[in-house]
């Protein structure tokens, strides 16, 4: 009873080790099938995942870097033409303060040529009128000195009707007229 | 799960199955369980790298896209932090690397068998950290500086260092193959033990809290683990 029990037991041992390999065996096929297997799951991995991340997130990187670098070109453009319309502001309101400065002076210059002008003129008639009133001042006094002396010696011919000498009467007269002379 | 009760009250732990058998050259080669499970995890992990990698825009417009760079700038990041920038060349092996390796451990979820819980699975992975280091040797120190540094710092160091080329990888694998295993085998036993019980209390809640320790947390711990210990390894390799 006992003994069969223990035949049975080595019989199903043998049929489990005829079933199955040993514990620590090194099996070659296996070794071999592993490492092809190992080759088979690096190229796998190599080919539809590692590189393909790979080129991807460097497409990436270059795509960034591009993006930075056109990014500091248009800054830079930016800056450029920032100074260059600061620049070309500064001169259209140098040229702008110029031209207004000139038209000023412009002005002030014609301002002060139409003064003198006007006053040129003024000075002119007023030393043309001056003459002339001077003129008829003279003419008027002539005048009167010619009637006067109409008047004074028909008068006194006509007080005297005595004789009085030629001598007499142009020394009357005279004295009758500077008399007049004076009294202008 | 490669585990099975003998008679009524034993527990054994089995390494993988055989599924099939084929003879090449002459030899009889054994394909096991570890290879079939890991052509279902290439497979899935084929699928989830070209979905996260179709149509990927400048301008990301996708979650998609998003989770995707992440998992890249992730990797590339680690890679980066360990190795240095000059190592940037193997960021792509430790990648599908970590994934293979999570998804592999991943799949002991499904009840499959982990392929990571099979010491050839993991052994290739550090034969191949053996041949990066011994290149890496060899490309930076050149024919001299590689078997210089079998020497340094002393001549006498000569056998240590030869064990410590082959220690490094080894104790690398058996690590991950040891807390995978582990896992596997405590599952196992305690769903050996509640079997047993009978008791609907413990079998309810207890499975699951070891499960997603074993299962889900030790399995995203050794893959980092073991990339670190590659990357380390092979950044350590570098002659001057």
């Amino acid at each position: 009873m006992h003994m069969d029990l223990l035949a049975a037991a080595a019989k199903i041992a043998a049929e489990q080790e005829d079933k199955y390999l040993s514990f620590v065996d090194i099996n070659p096929a296996t070794i071999i099938f592993t490492l092809i297997n190992t080759l088979v799951i690096f190229l796998l991995y190599r080919i539809f995942l590692h590189n393909k991340v790979m080129a991807v997130m460097d497409k990436r990187r270059e795509a960034i870097n591009a993006e930075i670098d056109a990014a500091e070109t248009a800054h830079k453009e930016a800056d450029e033409a920032k100074a260059e319309y600061d620049q070309r502001l500064r001169e259209s309101k140098d040229e702008a303060d110029k031209i207004v400065a000139a038209a000023v002076k412009k002005a002030s210059d014609r301002e002060a040529e139409i003064i003198a002008e006007a006053n040129a003129n003024a000075a002119r008639m007023k030393q043309q009128a001056q003459e002339s009133i001077e003129q008829e001042k003279r003419r008027a006094l002539n005048e009167v000195k010619d009637q006067i002396s109409e008047v004074v010696v028909l008068a006194a011919s006509k007080v005297c009707e005595k004789e009085i000498s030629q001598q007499d009467n142009a020394e009357l007269i005279e004295s009758f007229l500077v008399g007049v002379g004076k009294e202008n | 799960m490669g585990m099975k009760l003998l008679a009524d009250s034993t527990f054994t732990v089995n390494g993988a199955l055989k599924s099939a058998e084929f003879e090449l050259f002459g030899a009889t080669f054994t394909l096991s369980e570890s290879v079939v499970v890991e052509w279902i995890v290439v497979i899935i992990l084929g699928v989830l790298f070209f979905v996260l990698g179709r149509n990927l825009k400048v301008r990301p417009t996708s979650r998609r896209q998003i989770i995707a760079e992440y998992i890249v700038a992730t990797f590339t990041g680690m890679v980066n932090d360990s190795m240095g920038a000059k190592y940037k060349k193997y960021t792509p092996y430790i990648s599908s690397l970590f994934c293979f390796s999570l998804c592999s451990s991943l799949m002991g979820l499904l009840g499959l068998r982990a392929p990571t819980a099979d010491i050839s699975v993991v052994g290739s992975w550090a034969l191949i950290t053996f041949v990066l280091v011994q290149r890496n040797k060899g490309k930076t120190g050149g024919v001299k500086g590689y078997f210089k540094s079998f020497v340094e710092p002393m001549p006498f160091m000569l056998p240590f260092n030869i064990i410590g080329e082959i220690a490094n990888p080894m104790s690398q694998a058996l690590r991950h193959f040891g807390n995978i295993v582990s896992g596997m085998v405590i599952g196992g036993l305690i769903y050996f033990a509640l079997g047993s019980f009978a008791s609907g209390v413990f079998s309810i809640g207890l499975p699951a809290v070891l499960s997603l320790y074993f299962d889900l947390f030790s399995s995203v711990v050794q893959a980092y683990i073991f990339v670190t210990l590659t990357m380390s390894y092979v950044a350590m390799a570098e002659c001057d």
